[in-house]
């Protein structure tokens, strides 16, 4: 069993590191998400139902101890401010500024998207990050536990909402130089 | 911009991460030690339970009930309207300690397995179900302004005292009746709402009253 466990961790990790990355800001706070998901997967693990994926319980799971480790740094620190959580883009191997990723892109669409998704509501960045990692329509609606129907609405206004925000917010920094 | 652009770019930050190695999967091993840690008893989610609040209310409402408790056995019974006034305030602080004790139960027991709306439904509605407790908590209002009645003081009462202790008691009892009904979710918003309930102690249930309203949102619209 604990073999098991392990192996299905490790093919897991994936996910538990991304979503830890989506809702915390500092390396710090990431590495204690990570352990936190870690713990209530295998405290949950006697509930999970082997009629579903493990992926798809994996996601469960994770987004929803990451949902409530969000709203209780909100309580406690106020809003997570985009910088910190994506500044980390410029920092290297080493931990020193890279120079590979230089302030400049901070202003490119691939950052100015996860600017965007960051500052979604809890359940709308859960959405997303599904969406993004392209999990079906019906996968995200039972991970989520609305209907197909009201994924692809929820999923369809958000884009619109990203595209237009990225859009206003490059015609803002090329508008003026 | 179309959809296919919006998935490369979440791509490309991936990939970028992956590369300057902030996205270390490697570095993250997880091994026999891992597993050995979830097994040990010390092991505790970091995740604080949300009933902090509760937690605080428990502890008052003892001391608060054990000192009612005294007052009313050390009287014997003497004096009839200060035992019926106590009682009653004894009565409704026993049920807000009960009602507290179940929602912590049942903050801890939270199944995290579960459908994501779902859960997060379930945790802001027993985090703002305080309120629910705290209106109820409002009706023993009257009862604090009876508890110095007494027989002699009714018998014989003066003008004086009837002109006071009536206009008091019903406008603590009208009070606590209109508090009993418009304290609720759909009143969240308003003015007087927000004065009553501005404290730090109450933010998070607010916030989770406002949570409550986006995941209702979430799931309708």
């Amino acid at each position: 069993m604990q073999d098991h466990f392990l192996q299905q961790i490790e093919a897991n990790k994936g996910i538990i590191f991304k979503i830890s990355r989506s809702f915390c800001r500092s390396k710090a706070d990431q590495e204690d998400l990570c352990q936190e998901i870690l713990l209530r997967i295998w405290k949950g693990l006697p509930r999970y139902d082997p009629a579903y994926a493990f992926t798809t319980w994996v996601y469960r799971v994770a987004l929803n101890v990451a949902i409530s480790w969000q709203r209780q740094a909100k309580k406690s620190s106020g809003t997570i401010p985009f910088t910190e959580t994506h500044g980390e883009m410029n920092i290297g191997p080493d931990g020193t500024h890279s120079r590979e990723y230089p302030l400049e892109d901070q202003h490119s669409p691939m950052v100015l998207l996860q600017k965007h998704v960051a500052a979604l509501k809890e359940l709308e960045k859960a959405l997303m990050l599904l969406y993004f990692e392209e999990k079906s329509y019906r996968e995200i609606a039972e991970i989520m536990g609305i209907t197909e129907t009201n994924v692809a609405t929820k999923v369809n206004r958000i884009k619109e909402k990203l595209k237009r925000a990225i859009l206003t917010d490059k015609n803002l920094v090329y508008g003026r130089s | 911009m179309d959809d296919l652009e919006l998935n490369t770019l979440w791509k490309e930050y991936d990939l970028k991460l992956e590369e300057s190695r902030v996205l270390n999967l490697q570095a993250w091993a997880v091994n026999r030690q891992t597993f050995e840690w979830l097994q040990t008893q010390k092991v505790r989610s970091r995740l604080r339970p949300m009933g902090v609040f509760k937690g605080r209310a428990v502890f008052l409402g003892v001391v608060w009930v054990l000192f009612l408790g005294m007052l009313t056995v050390g009287d014997h019974g003497k004096h009839g309207w200060f035992t019926f006034s106590i009682s009653i305030l004894f009565l409704f602080n026993v049920y807000a300690i009960i009602a507290y004790l179940r929602q912590m139960a049942l903050i801890r027991q939270i199944d995290y397995t579960d459908h994501i709306v779902e859960t997060q439904e379930k945790l802001a509605a027993l985090q703002a179900s305080t309120l629910r407790t705290t209106r109820i908590l409002f009706l023993q209002a009257p009862f604090y302004s009876t508890w110095f009645w007494s027989e002699r003081l009714i018998a014989g009462g003066s003008l004086a005292f009837w002109a006071i202790a009536v206009p008091v008691v019903l406008l603590l009892a009208l009070g606590a009746l209109w508090l009993y009904r418009n304290i609720s979710l759909a009143n969240a918003d308003k003015k007087w709402f927000r004065r009553l309930f501005n404290g730090i102690e109450w933010s998070p249930i607010l916030r989770a009253m406002e949570y409550l309203k986006e995941i209702d949102e979430f799931r309708d619209s």
